[in-house]
């Protein structure tokens, strides 16, 4: 029995590449461009932290200049209670009993609350 | 539970025991933090001593500042009351639209920007009380004074 032979002319070529046209640009160009994109995010970044310091600062200064008078406002408050606790303690007890072994100013954790309260 | 009435509130726990009569008084400033804001470069303008007085005392008195710079801090009131006293004589049209759009932006200075600007000037024309920002860099313009700002909701010229 004769053996298989490929046919007259020989096989045709396999086609092993697919044929699929490539779209779009370059690669190179995605890359690039992707490059450029973060670049421009990354200029408009610093000025933006730079702008937002410099409103920190700006935000900053003026609290710390209204800092003392709201300071000295609440320590004048602060001592007024705590004259009149002094005053009331006084008067309640007939001696000052000193409650800390410091001279300290200290904000009083408790407060003298009358029996009968007033409105 | 969180219905319940409470019982020791604050009304009928105030203490309105004024100060002894041999501490001078002295009128609070009274103004809320709006105001506060919008004054507060011209207050650490003019008041800057008094107030680094004040903390300096605060720092060296030993824990007993509260009692013992009542006069220092006095002063830092006064002088601050004085400055409020002179913006709404001189500058009161400036100084209400600067604090009512503060008011109006949460307190951000950078949104307000036109009428910072026409405020800074009537104060510093009246009363020549001047708005800088200590330690900004040198090279820039200061933020207070730059057209364009990126964070600001208007996008266009500032003022």
């Amino acid at each position: 029995m004769p053996q298989d032979m490929p046919p007259a002319g020989g096989y045709r070529p396999v086609q092993y590449k697919r044929n699929v046209p490539a779209r779009g640009f370059r690669p190179v160009t995605y890359l690039v461009g992707m490059h450029l994109f973060m670049v421009y995010g990354y200029y408009q970044l610093f000025h933006g932290i730079r702008e937002q310091n410099e409103l920190a600062r700006e935000k900053l200064w003026g609290r710390l200049h209204v800092l003392p008078l709201l300071q000295a406002e609440e320590d004048r408050d602060q001592v007024r209670r705590y004259l009149a606790d002094k005053k009331r303690e006084k008067e309640l007890l007939g001696t000052e009993v000193k409650i800390y072994n410091s001279d300290r100013f200290v904000r009083p954790t408790f407060a003298y609350t009358p029996s009968k309260a007033f409105n | 539970m969180s219905r319940r009435e409470p019982q020791f509130n604050q009304q009928n726990l105030y203490d309105a025991t004024p100060l002894p009569k041999e501490i001078p008084a002295v009128t609070e400033i009274g103004a809320t933090s709006a105001p506060l804001t919008s004054a507060a470069y011209f207050i650490g303008d003019r008041c800057k001593a008094f107030n680094d007085d004040y903390m300096k005392c605060k720092d060296l008195s030993n824990g007993r500042g509260e009692l013992e710079c009542l006069k220092e801090g006095r002063k830092v009131t006064r002088c601050a009351a004085s400055v409020i006293k002179d913006i709404n004589t001189h500058c009161l049209k400036q100084f209400n639209s600067h604090w009512e759009c503060l008011e109006n932006n949460n307190h951000r200075l950078w949104e307000c920007r036109k009428a910072e600007m026409d405020m800074n000037s009537c104060v510093f024309e009246k009363l020549g009380l001047k708005k800088t920002i200590p330690g900004a860099p040198e090279n820039q313009v200061p933020v207070h004074l730059r057209p364009k700002q990126l964070y600001a909701a208007f996008p266009g010229p500032q003022y």
